[in-house]
């Protein structure tokens, strides 16, 4: 390529957005602006690997600009001004929580909490998305997504034993009618290539794939969504890191190659025909498992100050950001390689998988060595942290990169964004009558995609490796019943097995309701993961969580609305809940062109993953009825309105109402339902959520075996409910609860005051029947329910 | 070398019904199908040493057999479809079995590739062609070729 | 003195930690060993008393599930085969059968040819799930002594169809009741539904499900409201293990 570079400061802005384009950097105007001003101050032109560090740092990926900005929201003719969104919303409420049990918290690769009795450990927790390379190849998309977010937890502090996987994935309706265009995969494609990539990096790595979560809606038709997500443990003097001078920088882990040049520039462009291979990261499972073991050892033994992963933007990231303060001395020859046919400044940017990059005493390198070899883990040495605040990178006698690196970290010039509230007509009236049975709706309920059995999914992925998934994804009598929150003892990473403490982990999402009110959207799906989390049993007043956004463009002011809206309720429902946010992400551009040429962006999609300890899990309990005779009772009140819901999607409901959550309520009721899990009163618990009560009563009875009969007539509920929305709406923050025959005197007693209900009893026949005043809405044999509920995904 | 893996016939229905399915899915109407796993080795062995990397590592002699050459599928009127992983993009799966060939041959071999053969009885290639990119490969890091046996 | 169990791990042994737990919670004194130690002569097997093949996906299960691994044993063949010669006892767990049975190990022949394999499943991909077990009570095996009829382990493996191709191997195998575990429900195609192995002495097992994931009454999916003893029907091999070289 004639180099451009020649004349880079004297470029006119059209030449600069051209050259942008073809080396596929994705930096604005202003920024390729800021970057001229500042070569021009040097005095000199700038290199081709020095323009790629600047546009992998400052790339979308890495520096949140979106959401770090400065954002102007109008709504109902007021402007609301933020100079940076995330921090006056989201970090705002961790900050006024103030919670002595969070370790750390967005500083670095992951949030860390405190975790068991005994003071010594904590745990990390991390959950991102992979949503473009998806789209390009799912599978090895996936791949890279999980080595990734398996890689933070790796490098959080001096590095974290991963113990769980998490994975939520939202794709277009696998039976869509609706066109596609030319170069895009089906959805069904899509979703076989995201769940095999997911099993085989996942089962291969040795970590337990058992939290998580399927949404269809056909929004996502062109832009899948794949969140993962990981937690470790991590013992608490392990948690700071802190590069020396002097120290040597080593990597460790795979080789470098061409592989998945410019991935991080990539996710912020849409996807089109001419996405290359090279845009592909290519994952390899084992090499990471070889790097964990390497790191596990190595970490007990003191033998680095530092570490964090190459992930966007490779070696120039990662050790740009560890050497931010000291400053870097790289030698690219001394790279390993997969491909000699490789450019220096690609070698500094690849985003070839499955490497750490550590900081290194000099003295403790040898015995380093010894442990890579015992466990045949490749590595190389690239140079030093020299203290001069300088980054400084070569290739034999190229200079690749000579920058000052405050440079890097500081000039991130960020333009305000404008944002506007999104007009919704909301319908509030009775909904319309349905034209079925509610025994034909429930059965049609239980097949719906939303709904159903994720059996065939979750049973391709080792969920029991490690020996610690206690509270499982599929639970009950006969091993597949739906459980609302995982939970893990932790005895491969603590080597304890006198030790009974754990932590459950959970996810909420309710993208339907986002497209109606993104501020309710948020305080409900808050809702919904807190109160899966009682479910087991944890402890909801140490509740953690993990904000995950997923939107269209930036450029249109209502995604910047629905984002602002979405990020206020996050703040709101943190504070109500004391459930501070401890590590965040957010990814944008999730559009793509329809097969007619139109814009297609997707929903707003908030993932709520969270965590909590639990105390002893011998005694946390799964969702399926346990015992003939023992009394069932509804905690909460059913509230109006099917938006959202899965009801209103499946049919024509004629009423879109969100109820808005009253979250102070909500909290006593869990704190008082909490007492009488943990008294063991409690047989089994299962929230109402996707599908409605219904669908809630179903899955408890034939994941256990166990028919009820059931009587709504004495449950909490809003004037003018109707029968519809009683059974079949999602109105938040409730239960179901069964309670232990003979202990119902010492529960109603520690839920006194709160809208805890009787509704029936666990039947040895069965059948499930429920009625309402006197009418009854449907009796079904559980194993026709059941049939309709376990259908095979994929 | 290209070393061509076959399971016998009687333990590969379950594999073969499943491909023919989903070949069905995607528009084709397949009579029958073999498939085969291709190691390409690049190195200067002797054809003795290929053959003892075949039998010894490569193939389980329970189930399976190999060829030094690409075999006969057995099946009338069929196309051979050939997958591998573009030069360009890294064969993690290759790297592995290059180590454990070394292990066996005693020498590192330059280059150890993999890589799947299809031999399908259908009676458009048209159609073949248009069901494999659907379904078989990604054409972002798969390149494939198609010839008639 | 505790036993001391030598627990082999190699590439991405991945349930090596959690069967040392077991090891250690019944009372013997387990050690993590690469296959690159005894590979350079820094730990030898016949220094222990009990040998285990944890579940995992060694070498990725490339070119197929525990071959890899295989190739590099075959070096130390000789204290391998004194090991099981003197009794000593074995036992290998999923990827770990897998491994066994590609070392020629199990099942039991003179030669110690590979003489059956583990196939892919018949659903053709990876299975995880819990499933009920017949133990057979005729069988030599040390590591069912005392377990109950029937009893439950999850699987979870893509490759763990048994499969003999030699008819004479396979009735001699049954004549001898070396089949000490079978599936109530086969979940992968094995034939005569064997899920577990034994050698003549009953010393060297392998089986694909895996113990140590049901070794306490909180690890089941069906959890009782109260839970009884702590000990499930896991912990009862790792136990016999013990008790037989004490």
């Amino acid at each position: 390529m004639p180099n451009p570079l020649s004349n880079f400061t004297s470029l006119k802005e059209k030449e600069l957005l051209e050259l942008d384009r073809t080396c596929g950097w994705s930096l604005n105007a202003l920024e390729l602006a800021e970057v001229q001003r500042q070569f021009r101050k040097m005095g000199r032109q700038p290199s081709r690997g020095e323009l790629e560090t600047i546009a992998q740092t400052w790339s979308e990926h890495c520096k949140h600009k979106t959401f770090s900005g400065p954002v102007s929201f109008k709504s109902g003719g007021k402007v609301k001004k933020y100079k940076n969104l995330f921090k006056e919303t989201i970090v705002k409420a961790t900050k006024t929580l103030n919670k002595k049990w969070c370790l750390s918290v967005f500083t670095d690769n992951a949030g860390i909490v405190e975790f068991g009795k005994s003071g010594k450990w904590g745990l990390a927790f991390k959950a991102e998305t992979h949503n473009h390379p998806c789209a390009v190849e799912p599978y090895g998309g996936a791949e890279t997504g999980v080595g990734g977010v398996i890689r933070d937890i790796l490098g959080v502090g001096l590095g974290a034993k991963p113990v769980l996987n998490t994975d939520n994935f939202c794709f277009g309706y696998l039976d869509s009618k609706k066109k596609l265009p030319k170069n895009s995969h089906s959805p069904e494609r899509i979703m076989r290539g995201v769940v095999e990539g997911v099993r085989d990096y996942g089962n291969r790595i040795g970590i337990p794939t058992a939290s998580g979560g399927l949404y269809f809606d056909d929004g996502y038709l062109l832009n899948p969504l794949v969140y993962v997500g990981c937690a470790g443990l991590i013992p608490v003097d392990k948690i700071e890191k802190k590069v020396i001078a002097g120290d040597l920088i080593v990597s460790i882990g795979g080789r470098t190659g061409r592989d998945g040049i410019h991935g991080a520039t990539f996710s912020s462009a849409n996807i089109d025909e001419e996405t290359s291979a090279s845009a592909v990261q290519i994952g390899h499972a084992v090499n990471e498992k070889k790097t964990l073991d390497v790191l596990m050892r190595a970490r007990d033994l003191n033998l680095y100050n530092a570490v964090t992963d190459c992930g966007a933007g490779g070696f120039s990231s990662a050790i740009g950001e560890l050497g931010s303060e000291t400053g870097a001395r790289v030698r690219l020859e001394d790279a390993q390689l997969k491909d000699t046919r490789i450019e220096p400044w690609e070698i500094w940017v690849s985003e070839s998988q499955e490497r750490m990059i550590l900081s290194v005493p000099k003295g403790k390198l040898k015995k380093l060595e010894a442990i890579l070899k015992a466990e045949s883990c490749d590595y190389c040495v690239l140079g030093t942290f020299p203290g001069d605040g300088r980054l400084l990178v070569t290739h034999g006698e190229e200079k690749v990169v000579d920058l000052p690196m405050a440079f890097l970290h500081g000039g991130v010039p960020n333009f305000e964004k404008k944002a506007s509230r999104r007009k919704v007509k909301i319908h509030d009236g009775a909904p319309l009558p349905p034209a079925k049975t509610c025994g034909g709706i429930l059965k049609e309920m239980l097949a719906h995609p939303n709904v159903c059995s994720r059996h065939s999914v979750i049973t391709q992925y080792d969920h029991e490796v490690q020996g610690g998934t206690v509270i499982k994804p599929l639970q009950g009598k006969y091993g597949d019943g739906p459980g609302d929150a995982t939970v893990i003892w932790p005895q491969a990473a603590t080597l304890d097995l006198n030790d009974f403490s754990g932590f459950a982990v959970t996810h909420g999402f309710n993208p339907a309701a986002g497209k109606i009110d993104p501020y309710q959207m948020a305080l409900h799906t808050v809702d919904e993961a807190v109160r899966n989390l009682l479910c087991v049993g944890a402890e909801i007043s140490r509740t953690a969580i993990l904000d995950n956004f997923c939107a269209a463009s930036p450029r249109d002011p209502e995604v910047m609305g629905d984002l602002v809206l979405a990020a206020e309720g996050c703040h709101d429902a943190a504070m109500a809940y004391g459930a501070p946010f401890i590590s965040g992400k957010d990814s944008f551009y999730n559009q793509a062109k329809d097969a007619d040429g139109k814009e297609y962006p997707i929903p707003m999609s908030l993932l709520i993953s969270a965590t909590a300890p639990v105390e002893d899990i011998r005694k946390a309990i799964t969702m399926n009825f346990k015992e003939a005779g023992n009394p069932l009772y509804l905690a909460g009140i059913s509230r109006r309105g099917l938006g959202g819901s899965v009801y209103g999607d499946m049919m024509v409901a004629g009423n879109n109402y969100i109820a808005p959550l009253d979250m102070k309520a909500a909290v006593a009721m869990y704190t008082a339902l909490l007492k009488t899990i943990k008294s063991g009163c409690v047989a089994a618990a299962h929230d109402v959520s996707q599908g409605g009560l219904a669908v809630t009563l179903a899955e408890m009875a034939f994941s256990g075996g166990f028919g009820a009969e059931i009587d709504l007539s004495a449950a909490a509920r809003e004037k003018g409910l109707s029968a519809l929305e009683l059974l079949f709406g999602e109105s938040p923050s409730r239960l179901v609860l069964e309670v232990v025959k003979g202990k119902e005197a010492e529960f109603l007693k520690l839920v006194k005051g709160q809208p805890v209900s009787e509704i029936g009893y666990v039947y040895e026949e069965p059948v499930l029947e429920l009625r309402d005043g006197g009418e009854r809405l449907f009796k079904e044999d559980l194993a026709a329910l059941k049939t309709c509920w376990k259908r095979d995904l994929i | 070398m290209i070393i061509e893996i076959w399971t016998k016939e009687k333990y590969a229905r379950n594999e073969e019904d499943a491909f023919i399915a989903r070949l069905a899915h995607a528009g084709l109407k397949a009579k029958g199908a073999r498939l085969s796993r291709l190691y390409r080795v690049d190195a200067d062995f002797s054809r003795e040493t290929f053959s003892k990397i075949a039998s010894e590592l490569l193939t389980d002699n329970i189930t399976e057999h190999c060829s030094l050459t690409p075999g006969k599928a057995g099946l009338k009127k069929a196309y051979r479809v050939e997958v591998w992983l573009k030069d360009s993009v890294t064969d993690v799966v290759g790297e592995s079995v290059k180590e454990a060939v070394a292990d066996v041959a005693g020498k590192m071999p330059a280059a150890v590739r993999f890589g799947r053969a299809y031999y399908v009885a259908c009676d458009s290639e048209t159609k073949l062609r248009s069901a494999v990119s659907k379904t078989l490969v990604n054409e972002v890091v798969n390149k494939f070729k198609i010839e008639k046996c | 003195m505790k036993p001391k169990a030598i627990i082999l791990r190699g590439t991405a042994t991945n349930c090596d930690i959690e069967t040392f737990n077991s090891f250690k919670y019944v009372g013997a004194e387990p050690e993590l060993v690469h296959i690159n130690q005894l590979l350079s002569g820094e730990k030898k097997v016949l220094d222990y008393s009990l040998m285990a093949f944890p579940g995992g996906f060694s070498y990725g299960d490339d070119i197929s599930a525990g071959k890899i691994y295989a190739v590099k044993m075959s070096r130390l063949a000789a204290d391998f085969e004194a090991f099981i010669k003197d009794k000593r006892p074995v036992i290998g767990i999923c990827n770990g059968f897998q491994i066994l049975v590609k070392t020629g190990f199990l099942p039991e022949n003179r030669g110690n040819a590979q003489v059956s394999t583990l196939y892919t499943n018949d659903c053709g991909h990876f299975l995880a799930k819990w499933t009920k077990l017949k133990i057979n009570k005729k069988s030599p095996c040390i590591f069912t002594k005392g377990l109950p009829d029937e009893i439950e382990l999850p699987i979870a493996h893509g490759e763990g169809k048994f499969i003999v191709e030699d008819k004479k191997i396979m009735a001699d195998l049954v004549a001898r009741e070396l089949h000490a575990v079978t599936y109530s429900e086969n979940p992968n195609g094995s034939m005569l539904d064997i899920a577990g192995i034994t050698n003549s002495a009953g010393t060297c097992f392998g089986l694909m499900p895996h113990p140590e994931r049901n070794f306490f009454a909180w690890q089941n999916p069906d959890r009782p409201a109260a839970a009884g003893e702590a000990e499930a029907a896991g912990y009862q091999f790792f136990k016999n293990a013990v008790d037989y070289v004490g």
